[in-house]
């Protein structure tokens, strides 16, 4: 861990691969560490109508503060067990099935199933950026306020079944998409082995960091910090086979690094909808990285207006800044306001959710 | 009020506060309008599966890919409960609310989609 920032300066080439390898590790690490470790509070509560008989009503909410990373139908044996042993009256409960059970929003926004619960809450809390009554306050971080509704879910919009098995098919699908669009084949998820594929998911299950990232790490892309000196253009990366590692002053991390990618996995929430969808190539055409700035202003340029350009230089103003331009909107990752100058690739490589995406939810400031 | 260049002024500063957020509201509406474009959907029978007397559509890109599978469905006649997997070029299976706009922008080659289809589960 020391190594990180190190301002020690080893003059053997070899040395100094191995430090910047260290720091790479550490930097990337820390930051899907911190992904990892986020977690949001839930409030759920069943709908008042729909309460079976004799349930005791002084515990009708549970609690509990969720992964970031993590699922709604992994979450839901211990919400059952709540519900069914504190709450329920044994007898009143006897006939409900949990595979009908389905969630709404407190504002009457259906859940789904397949969205991990970082993006439910951000969504959620982008959505009331935009209701009048929201009083915004950005420090305090407030419950997400689910309804638990027990029968007749509305299955063609839910679209997905609850059942764990139905949520690891669309993780396994969305990490493969990811793959897709970062390489343009799936050959990195397909040549994992089916033991590692399905290690992937129990890492998800058990909430466990290593299991998770033991198998991803050889999938997801990492970010090298030398690649703003050594940036490689798309057009090349076709002769990169033949590049011998030692001659890539990355490192040997840096042919599959996050700046190659052909397109970084990214959706771009609004609130209450659309989903944007697109290819996010890591470098803007003049080789420099792709900022969530140029990304954003790409796709929603009424909320994200390209900034004038600084004015020229006069005698009395010789260092000119461009004006301040209002921001109507911000931008959210795994919950945290992103400065527009974020690249892309970067947070392709650090910042993603555990199933290859990043998420950018767009608020409206009050 | 000295401020970097990289801060914009803050919200309590601006006289056009409700101006820039009612502006952003409205090109929220703006972003939500559903397009009516239509895309080229290529589908590719794998395996054992039918094959269609016409295999390219024009699909409206707002629907959601939910909607080509319960298109396709009818096309070969399948009821809801026979098995149909389907899969972008034949790599893996989109989420049921990715919709076609977005999986065509992504995916597209040579100006259209392609949806593999099977009966048996092909690819994870």
């Amino acid at each position: 861990m020391s190594t990180y920032g190190t301002t020690r300066h080893h003059h053997s080439p070899a040395a100094n691969l191995t430090n910047r390898d260290r720091v790479t590790d550490y930097h990337t690490t820390l930051f899907r560490r911190l992904t990892w470790d986020g977690t949001v509070p839930l409030e759920i509560r069943v709908d008042p109508k729909e309460l079976p008989a004799n349930s005791d009503r002084n515990l009708e909410c549970y609690f509990v503060q969720a992964p970031r990373v993590s699922y709604l139908p992994l979450l839901m044996p211990e919400i059952r067990r709540f519900f069914m042993d504190l709450v329920f009256d044994e007898t009143a409960a006897k006939d409900l099935k949990d595979e009908e059970w389905w969630f709404e929003t407190a504002e009457g926004t259906l859940v789904k199933w397949h969205w991990p619960i970082g993006l439910i809450y951000d969504n959620h809390t982008i959505s009331a950026s935009v209701k009048p009554s929201s009083s915004r306050s950005s420090t305090n971080v407030i419950p997400l306020r689910l309804i638990l509704h027990l029968a007749s879910p509305p299955n063609e919009k839910l679209l997905l079944s609850p059942s764990p098995d139905a949520c690891k098919q669309a993780f396994m699908g969305q990490l493969k998409e990811a793959d897709f669009i970062r390489w343009g084949s799936t050959k990195r998820m397909t040549g994992l082995r089916q033991q590692d594929q399905d290690g992937l998911w129990e890492g998800i299950k058990e909430h466990n960091f290593d299991d998770y990232w033991r198998v991803a790490s050889k999938v997801t892309p990492t970010t090298a910090p030398t690649r703003a000196q050594s940036p490689i253009p798309p057009s090349s990366s076709a002769s990169m086979v033949n590049r011998p590692p030692s001659a890539d002053p990355g490192g040997p991390s840096e042919r599959d690094g996050a700046y190659n990618v052909r397109s970084v996995p990214v959706r771009l929430y609004l609130p209450d909808g659309p989903v944007i969808q697109d290819l996010v190539p890591p470098m803007v055409d003049d080789n420099t990285p792709r900022t969530l700035s140029h990304y954003l202003t790409d796709h929603i340029p009424l909320l994200f207006p390209a900034s004038p350009p600084a004015p020229p230089p006069s005698r009395t103003n010789p260092h000119p800044r461009p004006p301040p331009v209002p921001k109507p909107a911000y931008a959210l990752v795994q919950g945290i306001m992103m400065p527009l100058e974020t690249e892309m690739a970067w947070l392709g490589g650090c910042l993603a959710g555990a199933d290859g995406w990043v998420n950018v939810c767009i608020g409206i400031n009050p | 009020m000295t401020d970097s260049a990289d801060r914009s002024l803050p919200s309590w500063a601006s006289s056009d506060i409700s101006e820039t957020n009612e502006e952003a509201l409205r090109a929220l509406q703006t972003y939500k309008k559903k397009d009516a474009d239509k895309v080229i959907v290529r589908f590719k029978a794998v395996g054992n599966a039918p094959i269609m007397k016409q295999n390219f559509f024009k699909i409206t890109s707002s629907n959601r890919f939910q909607a080509v599978i319960q298109f396709l469905r009818k096309e070969l006649g399948y009821k809801g409960s026979e098995p149909l997997h389907t899969y972008i070029n034949l790599a893996f299976s989109p989420a049921p609310d990715d919709t076609v706009a977005n999986l065509f922008k992504s995916f597209q080659t040579d100006n259209h989609l392609i949806v593999n289809y099977s009966t048996t589960t092909a690819w994870g």
